[in-house]
């Protein structure tokens, strides 16, 4: 029995009358890679933004290794190790790539403590450099180093997030849809990436199509307007007639 | 265009040129009108570290302005003849305001920090003015006579004109620093996308707030100075009518560089020093220059320049 690292117990968010996310009890274990589907407007990323402290739940509690975290900021829980990726992805188009690594590396760097090297030394330590571009270097885009974040390519700002994510430590990695709006090709980058990854910290992704998901997650969960509906092993949960109802009847009249 | 480049790499060159540029404009024009301008540089810088680099646009930045006159003004008056000391108290009540102000104004973004900041500014306005008249000298002012110490002694034009270009190049020094440190980074990140950065593991409140006061402090140091520079203090230099001036001269100059907030503030000093000598609505020619900016150059006189 492996421990659960994140768990979430009965957490309602509610936006002016409507329920995005309905009494959701859900937890990560240790170690493990899971997966949440459901069709757009689910409440997916509505419940993420629970997790990571965005929005804090009408109802409900959240913990982290056994301790509540509901109300904790999210700098807070990003320090003690829940990092997160965005649906859309998020990084800095006006700094070049290093910059935007060396922001999130010098946060985890215990040389940058000191008021002094944080306020007044250049941020072109070598040190740093080097190891931001070795960060860069594990997804293929070191030589991209110099150029403005504005003028990746989709495929490659969404590597250059999950770089940043790997380099705040994370104990749970929390993806949203990472596969969305990319190309074929990208997608199954990202998907080896995700696969290296595995066991080495908690994984949990959401995402909005169940094909992606199947060969890579251990355990499956559908999310349908706000609520869980089925859990399971992926082969499981894909035979599941509700689920089929709720997100295959929808989405793909096949 | 290599030059250009290469004067933006080096920090010493960057100071030298000002130091050069005022000292040659100040002893062809006039020592007394030029220190003015260095000031008023000064202010601009600080309002650039709030505007240009994190990226939050205040309409009431006279009020941290003001707080450092009066405060050195009242130092002067009531407590000691040292101008040190003065100065010195300018800069710590400007600091002390944008600590109280601080933690209520940094957690609103946009319209609603521009605003509040310009409430608080004719609050501020209102006290000097009506219910603390009795300390401050209402309409009249504070008229002060700043006494030497040992061989310093800026009532001598010349010695204050190198006190304020000192203290400009100090300003711009650290502000130098500041841009390419981690913070500097931390504060482009903010600008942004703060969201973000929260998300890197920040807390973004702290180093706002840090921010905000930095800027209050530089502004309440030109305000120190210009106590000095005019030896007095009066409701003018916390007048919110005249917090437009530093946007106008952050946004002319261009914004978040340290180049573009002394141009910007030579500027503008140039033009409303000089041109209402020829035209006598010359504010409608600082609104034209306004919309030139706004619709031809978007990044100020310096962006301008750099991108060619
Ligand atoms: N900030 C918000 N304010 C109001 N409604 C929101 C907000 N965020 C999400 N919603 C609503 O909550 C529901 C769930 O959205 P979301 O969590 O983004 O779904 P998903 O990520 O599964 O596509 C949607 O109906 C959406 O319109
Ligand atoms: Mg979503």
């Amino acid at each position: 029995m492996a421990d659960t690292i994140l768990l979430a117990k009965g957490v309602t968010k509610r936006f002016d009358g409507l329920t995005a996310v309905h009494n959701v009890t859900y937890e990560v274990k240790a170690g493990e890679t899971a997966g949440i589907i459901g069709p757009n407007g689910a409440g997916k990323s509505t419940f993420f933004n629970l997790l990571t402290g965005f929005f804090i739940p009408d109802e409900g509690q959240i913990f982290y290794l056994g301790e509540e975290i509901t109300r904790t900021p999210s700098y807070e829980r990003v320090n003690r190790g829940i990092v997160r990726t965005f649906q859309l992805v998020s990084v800095f188009d006006t700094m070049t790539v290093l910059e935007n690594m060396m922001l999130s590396r010098i946060r985890q760097g215990r040389d940058y403590r000191s008021k002094r090297r944080f306020f007044f030394k250049s941020v072109y330590h070598p040190d740093l450099v080097d190891e931001c571009l070795q960060a860069l270097d594990t997804l293929g885009i070191a030589d991209k180093a110099d150029i403005k974040t504005s003028d990746l390519s989709y495929g490659e700002k969404r590597e250059l997030e999950i770089v940043i994510a790997l380099s705040l430590n994370p104990k749970v990695l929390l993806l949203d849809e990472p596969f969305a709006g990319l190309s074929p090709i990208e997608i199954g980058h990202i998907s080896r990436v995700v696969q290296q990854l595995s066991g080495k910290f908690a994984i949990l992704i959401v995402e909005h199509k169940i094909s992606k998901l199947v060969e890579l997650v251990e355990r499956l969960c559908v999310l349908n307007e706000g609520t869980l509906v089925c859990s399971g092993t992926p082969g499981k949960v894909i035979c599941d007639p509700q689920v089929r109802e709720c997100y295959w009847g929808k989405e793909e009249t096949a | 265009m290599r030059m250009i480049k290469r004067l933006e790499r080096s920090p010493t060159l960057i100071l030298a040129v000002i130091t050069a540029g005022f000292i040659i404009f100040g002893y062809s024009t006039s020592i007394l009108k030029i220190t003015d301008f260095i000031i008023f540089c000064i202010y601009v810088l600080g309002y650039d570290l709030l505007y240009g680099h994190m990226g939050r646009l205040s309409f009431g930045h006279m009020l941290y302005l003001g707080a450092g006159a009066y405060g050195t003004a009242l130092c002067a008056k009531y407590l000691s003849s040292n101008v040190f000391l003065a100065i010195l108290c300018g800069i710590l009540f400007g600091a002390a305001i944008g600590g109280i102000l601080g933690p209520i104004l940094i957690r609103t973004k946009g319209a609603c920090f521009a605003l509040l900041n310009l409430a608080f500014n004719q609050v501020g306005h209102f006290l000097v003015l009506v219910p603390l008249a009795k300390i401050t000298g209402g309409e009249d002012g504070i008229s002060l006579h700043f006494t030497g110490y040992r061989f310093l002694d800026f009532s001598n034009i010349h010695q204050l004109f190198f006190l304020s270009l000192i203290s400009l190049i100090l300003v711009a020094f650290l502000i130098i620093k500041f841009t390419h440190s981690p913070y500097g980074i931390l504060l482009k990140g903010i600008k942004e996308n703060e969201t973000r950065v929260n998300f890197l593991g920040y807390n973004t409140y702290r180093y706002k707030l840090i921010t905000f006061v930095l800027s209050t402090t530089i502004a309440a140091f030109a305000g120190a100075l210009t106590t000095l520079n005019y030896n007095y203090a009066n409701p003018s230099f916390i007048d919110p009518h005249r917090s437009v001036e530093v946007i106008f001269a952050t946004l002319m100059g261009g914004a978040g560089s340290v180049l573009g907030a002394v141009i910007g503030g030579a500027a503008f000093m140039t033009i409303s020093n000089y041109l209402p000598r020829y035209i006598l609505r010359w504010e409608m020619f600082l609104g034209l220059a306004l919309l030139i900016i706004a619709f031809k150059f978007r990044k100020g006189i310096w962006g301008y320049i750099r991108e060619i």
